[in-house]
């Protein structure tokens, strides 16, 4: 215990440790505000004039404008959405939102814009997966919301993974056991959790930019040939490292997590959390979730995800002969999921984010985007919805790559 | 007590540096002569652990030191050559880091600790980053941590190095003190360093033990080899070219006194000279004194 803390002392007197900490934080809360500042909306002022408001003064009118709607999304509300949609559109002639004459939207279509997310969707063709327009979806069919929503999942998961029954027979499963009737409580947008991704990633990149000299540093500049000729200079050592190394990486992320998500929370309001993950991605997504629960799975599967990364990253500091080598093939491990989504075919970068553990906080491939998707890595006859796939593979190489490590320093050589 | 080392090799891919290396230390300070590139820190950090053995064995009072493992290493000290440290340590924060990695529980560290800043005089920087220091006060830093568990086994390799005139005495006057009931193994190539504190030597040559025993076995290689004469000034650059001279001395009458290594005298007039551990190794290694030619006892 004593070594544990003496080495926790030692991470944390570095001052690359104490800058990045610090601009982690920092980082926490400037992404929680930014997706804020970004909204706007137009408005009338008191006496009738067309204003445009900005940031949080944009978030809290089109809160207030579309209070109605906030709360369970029952079949009949939905109805009510369209009509009211449908009959606004008629009276003016025109065919879409967009053309209707200004202030319009904002006066009869924003109240009631929350409850008509999905509905095109629930209507996609099941062959083509073209959506139709709000205006040519017959609202008596809407009595019937939730059927027709689990109706398009099945054609969604036929679409989408053509060749395995078995992922549809699972989406499926999934799909039905989420809780119905949604709930919706406008204010927060996908892109607060897009931020907490980016969050994600850049505080994976401190983390292992902390973690990637912990053996290699002192493979370089000598200091290792002294401590592993003490008597607890080899395995002991090694693992007080690498325990230490994820602990200020776990308990930093955690930190700045919950720095991101109470911060956020606070600029769209709390109530936010209670909107099922259906009204904000897709009408169809499989998770049975929270906005809020959303953001916290998201959370710890990202401090999986981080704890992977740093727990390989030590074991390449074990390997490298010095920081910088060690620092470079860290940060690519950590890029590669990112590449492999933007560059190779679906099927081998999905097991690539499943594999590679900085998969769960890459700026295009992660927990959250694979939590909102339809992926499934099939093994035969078996399905595994990717964002399980992700947490077996983390828990998995969180201790093997430790092993491995210890294994590694045991019996490093001086080049 | 006793540390054999037994026919101990290390090989790289394209370069023997210690080959059939045996020796059985026995407590004491033992000096490792050898010059540059001779295979002395291949060979400590076998010793060490650090190097693995292409061959041979390392054997703590007859049991194999890698099998001791932890019971070998609790009772080990070692400096290396290029003393290394987490920069962002204090003097004080990395003696008690190495003293808790060394197995001293809370007490024995404080005290230890306090002992030893005070023996190599570094009581007042103790709160200031070892990066912060001077060469000679981070040798000094190093030299403080190898012996922070009272170590059986003191392996130092070039300790001086860095050290002023001062430090170097103060430093040879501790391992005096040390020296008794433990194996001191001290590198260097600076024969004065060693020469009057080490009890027995150890003379190493590409990779090969070459001779060993204390400084009176030692010089008595050369006994009869050494050799002094008086000559003028000019005469010297033309003795220079033929002899292995090993020392000038300007004389108060304009001449100087030439002490060379030879089997027999090469200069009418010469003299012979009490021989010193410094000719032995001269006459070992005539490299490092100019000499290209190289001698071997048979």
């Amino acid at each position: 215990m004593r070594l544990f803390t003496l080495e926790l002392k030692r991470i944390l007197k570095k001052r690359i440790s104490q800058i990045l900490m610090g601009l982690a934080i920092l980082c926490s809360l400037v992404l929680a505000w930014l997706p804020s500042s970004y909204c706007y909306s137009t408005g009338m002022d008191a006496a009738g004039q067309e204003v445009m408001l900005t940031g949080l003064e944009s978030v809290q009118y089109e809160k207030a404008r579309q209070a109605a709607a906030s709360g369970l999304v029952t079949p009949e509300k939905v109805k009510a959405a369209v009509e009211t949609y449908q009959a606004c559109l008629q009276k003016y002639d025109v065919t879409e939102s967009w053309d209707l004459p200004p202030g319009v939207y904002e006066q009869e279509i924003m109240p009631v814009a929350p409850l008509l997310h999905g509905v095109k969707e629930a209507f996609a063709n099941p062959k083509t997966g073209m959506a139709p327009s709000i205006m040519e979806i017959d609202p008596e069919k809407l009595d019937d919301w939730y059927s027709l929503c689990n109706e398009r999942i099945v054609s969604l998961m036929t679409m989408e993974q053509p060749e395995s029954p078995a992922a549809q027979e699972q989406a499926v499963k999934m799909y039905e056991s989420v809780k119905k009737p949604f709930r919706v409580h406008p204010g927060m947008n996908t892109a607060s959790l897009d931020y907490q991704n980016m969050l994600g990633f850049l505080i994976l990149l401190f983390c292992v930019v902390m973690a990637a000299p912990a053996f290699a540093s002192g493979y370089q500049n000598g200091a290792d040939d002294i401590l592993r000729c003490t008597r607890h200079g080899r395995g002991k050592i090694a693992a007080v490292r690498i325990m230490a190394a994820l602990c200020v990486s776990g308990i930093g992320f955690l930190l700045c997590a919950g720095v991101y998500i109470i911060a956020t929370n606070a600029f769209f309001g709390w109530e936010c959390v209670q909107t099922s993950v259906q009204m904000m991605y897709s009408i169809v997504a499989l998770p049975g979730w929270r906005v809020g629960q959303l953001q916290l799975f998201f959370a710890g599967a990202a401090t999986l995800s981080v704890l992977a990364s740093v727990s390989l990253t030590l074991f390449v500091s074990a390997r490298c002969q010095t920081s910088l080598s060690a620092l470079a093939v860290s940060l690519l491990l950590c890029l590669l999921p990112t590449v492999a989504a933007m560059t190779m075919p679906g099927e081998i970068s999905t097991w690539l984010g499943v594999l590679l553990p900085a998969g769960g906080t890459g700026i295009q491939a992660s927990f959250l985007y694979a939590a909102t998707d339809f992926q499934f890595l099939s093994l035969g006859p078996l399905a595994v919805w990717t964002p399980w796939a992700m947490v077996a593979a983390w828990l998995v190489e969180i201790p093997l790559f430790a092993l491995l490590t210890v294994r590694v320093y045991c019996s490093h050589q001086p080049g | 007590m006793e540390l054999t080392l037994s026919h101990l090799c290390r090989r790289y891919r394209d370069k023997t540096a210690v080959a059939d290396f045996s020796a059985t230390l026995t407590p004491g300070v033992w000096g490792l002569l050898g010059a540059n590139g001779a295979g002395k820190t291949t060979l400590m950090k076998m010793i060490a652990g650090i190097l693995e053995p292409s061959g041979g064995q390392i054997l703590f009072n007859g049991k194999p030191a890698e099998k001791l493992g932890e019971a070998y290493r609790k009772v080990f000290g070692w400096l290396p050559q290029d003393f290394g440290f987490p920069p962002e340590f204090t003097v004080r924060e990395y003696l008690i880091y190495v003293a808790v990695l060394k197995g001293l529980d809370r007490e024995q560290t404080v005290a230890r600790i306090r002992e030893l800043l005070d023996e190599v005089s570094l009581t007042e920087v103790a709160n200031r980053k070892i990066a912060k220091l001077s060469g000679g006060m981070r040798r000094r830093v190093g030299i403080a941590q190898a012996l922070l568990n009272d170590p059986e086994i003191l392996i130092l390799d070039e300790p001086t190095a860095g050290l002023d005139p001062g430090e170097r005495v103060r430093f040879r006057n501790l391992l005096s003190e040390l020296a008794q009931d433990r194996i001191v193994l001290i590198s260097t190539h600076i024969v004065s360093d060693v020469e009057y504190i080490a009890t027995r030597h150890l003379l190493m040559k590409d990779g090969r033990l070459m001779a060993s025993g204390t400084a009176q076995e030692l010089t008595e290689l050369v006994c009869g080899k050494v050799w002094t004469c008086r000559q003028k000034p000019e005469q010297v650059p033309a003795l220079e070219n033929r002899l292995q001279i090993i020392g000038l001395h300007n004389e108060e009458d304009g001449s100087v006194t030439v002490r060379y290594l030879a089997s027999a005298p090469a200069v009418s007039g010469s003299c012979p000279a009490a021989a010193r551990l410094e000719d032995v190794y001269l006459w070992l290694f005539p490299e490092s004194a100019g000499c290209g030619k190289r001698r071997r006892f048979s």
